[in-house]
């Protein structure tokens, strides 16, 4: 077949019009989905009705086990911003009294609450698409269906409110672990006095607040969106390997999305006083 | 009195008995990952794979994850801007708008932000359509043909993932240096050329190549954390989902740890 044939151009340029079209079609239809999906866990919520006890469950699962993670992710994180900054400082003016506060203005409302919920959605995010994912091809959704138990209630809703109060937890508690552990680097590698770093002085209360909107919002997208690419795993073990790649992805995607709308709020709300 | 668990053990004792166990299979998994890495340096000297699958695996890997990388470095060069926004209007220093995000992309945000997304759209993916081949004992079956798993599906997924993610970093980069100056000009009222100039006279080769070469051991990690924990999948469709969950919690952490280690090295 050769390219020159004007048959062959244009089969081929209806061809991915038609791949564009079934795209944004599909893609459309899955967001759609998505919406009322979390339209369904606000009303689940509302209802009540949860399983005694699950809440508190799911939220050792996306907590407690997550601690270690996100310790060691947050600290190192925390350790290579400070090296990074006080690197640039010292090419620059070799000035490092600003490089503790400022670090922690930005900690507080940007870096802590997003890299901690990116890696929430790695970690929790998969953990859900995987175990509602198993659920969905063993047919255990629809026997609870069938028992006259909504799936959003029995298996959504807990996993939405533990992950909202625990990413707020794992949030703060990134913040002082990539605080403690910037400020122990600047002190080793660039002889920053703790005193000096340790600085709260540029903290507002605008910060705390996106921060603690941002985590909370984060909280919220992440098992939605994983628990519907769960619901929609199809087939056997591939349709559950699908179902968690997406979720990861999915979640990943929404917590940089969410990320950039409060920013670009944070930023004409508050404006140069952030 | 302290009550003892079903498993008659104290409180303290089961953390303890926990904690051990933690540290028991982390360094199971190191050692697996270590080897299964060695197996892939020697299968690579002399290199010796199979093209058709790695062609195969540079396209899926590659070309697929273009569009998920474009929209990811664009929000990082978005909100790189916007972080520095309030010190640009506040000073009104605009020639220094592209330096923070500029730098902040090309060292850390792009290449870790890159890593996280390739980690979780092709990492993810090998490791469940690997988890598949080995529930459905298709492994075993090409070992029974004589066929060495490692060599023909492991290294060409690991010099794929490696080639792809230094690729995809170059790319992300380029796009993430255009959001940069696209909110730039949106938010803060900066001309194009400004924020061009800002990033020519402020950021060196050396910034640049800073990323590429955390890029390409990020891609080594991913690609052999993937591979691992897909070829030690044990029990069906739950084990595929298990297997994959550990895979990207892996990937995450080998992405900070390395890039501790190479800012350092490249300091």
């Amino acid at each position: 077949m050769s390219a020159t044939e004007p048959r062959g151009i244009a089969a081929y340029t209806a061809a991915r019009i038609e791949l564009l079209g079934t795209t944004v079609v599909s893609g459309a239809r899955a967001l759609w989905a998505l919406w009322l999906l979390f339209i369904a866990t606000v009303a689940g919520l509302v209802r009540g009705g949860r399983p005694r006890g699950e809440i508190a469950r799911q939220m050792y699962v996306i907590g407690n086990r997550s601690l270690l993670f996100i310790a060691v992710t947050l600290g190192f994180i925390g350790m290579v911003i400070v090296y990074q900054t006080c690197l640039q400082f010292n090419k620059v003016t070799g000035d490092f009294s600003q490089v503790g506060s400022q670090f922690i203005r930005l900690a507080v409302s940007d870096f802590a609450p997003t890299l901690t919920a990116m890696m929430l959605a790695t970690r929790v995010g998969a953990g859900i698409a995987a175990e509602i994912g198993s659920m969905k091809v063993t047919d255990q959704i629809d026997a609870l269906r069938m028992s006259g138990v909504l799936p959003v209630d029995y298996l959504i809703v807990p996993r939405v409110v533990a992950s909202l109060v625990m990413t707020v937890v794992m949030a703060i508690l990134g913040c002082l672990i990539c605080y403690v552990a910037g400020g122990l680097t600047a002190e080793h590698s660039f002889g920053v006095n703790p005193e000096v770093f340790y600085d709260l002085s540029l903290l507002r209360w605008q910060h705390l607040g996106l921060g603690l909107a941002k985590a909370s919002s984060y909280g919220i997208a992440i098992p939605v969106v994983a628990g519907f690419f769960g619901l929609r795993a199809q087939g056997s073990s591939e349709g559950v390997g699908w179902a968690t790649t997406s979720a990861v992805i999915g979640g990943s995607f929404a917590v940089i999305l969410l990320d950039f709308v409060w920013s670009i709020f944070g930023f004409f709300l508050f404006g140069a006083s952030l | 009195m302290i009550k003892r668990g079903g498993d008659g053990l104290f409180v303290g004792q089961r953390a303890i008995a926990g904690f051990g166990t933690t540290i028991i299979n982390v360094a199971r998994e190191v050692g697996g990952i270590s080897l299964l890495f060695a197996k892939v340096v020697r299968a690579l000297v002399p290199p010796s794979m199979d093209g058709r699958e790695l062609m195969k695996n540079l396209h899926k890997m590659g070309n697929r994850s273009v569009p998920i990388v474009v929209l990811t470095a664009f929000f990082a060069g978005a909100l790189m801007t916007l972080q520095s926004a309030p010190f640009v209007t506040r000073l009104g220093a605009t020639a220094l708008a592209g330096w923070a995000a500029g730098y902040a992309v090309l060292r850390e945000i792009g290449p870790i932000l890159i890593a996280l997304m390739f980690s979780g759209r092709v990492g993810a993916n090998n490791t469940a359509e690997l988890a598949t081949m080995t529930v459905t004992e298709q492994l075993d079956g090409l070992r029974s043909l004589s066929i060495d798993p490692v060599r023909y599906l492991i290294v060409p997924r690991v010099v794929a993932m490696m080639v792809m993610m230094v690729a995809l970093t170059v790319i992300g980069d380029l796009v993430a240096l255009a959001g940069a100056a696209l909110i730039a000009h949106w938010v803060l009222d900066i001309e194009y050329a400004t924020m061009y100039w800002s990033f020519a006279d402020n950021l060196a080769p050396a910034d640049f190549l800073h990323g590429i070469y955390k890029s390409l051991t990020f891609g080594v990690a991913i690609a052999i954390t993937s591979c691992y924990f897909g070829a030690t999948v044990r029990g069906g469709a739950v084990g595929v989902g298990r297997a994959v969950n550990a895979a990207v919690v892996a990937a995450a952490v080998s992405i900070m740890l390395l890039d501790f280690f190479m800012t350092y090295l490249n300091a």
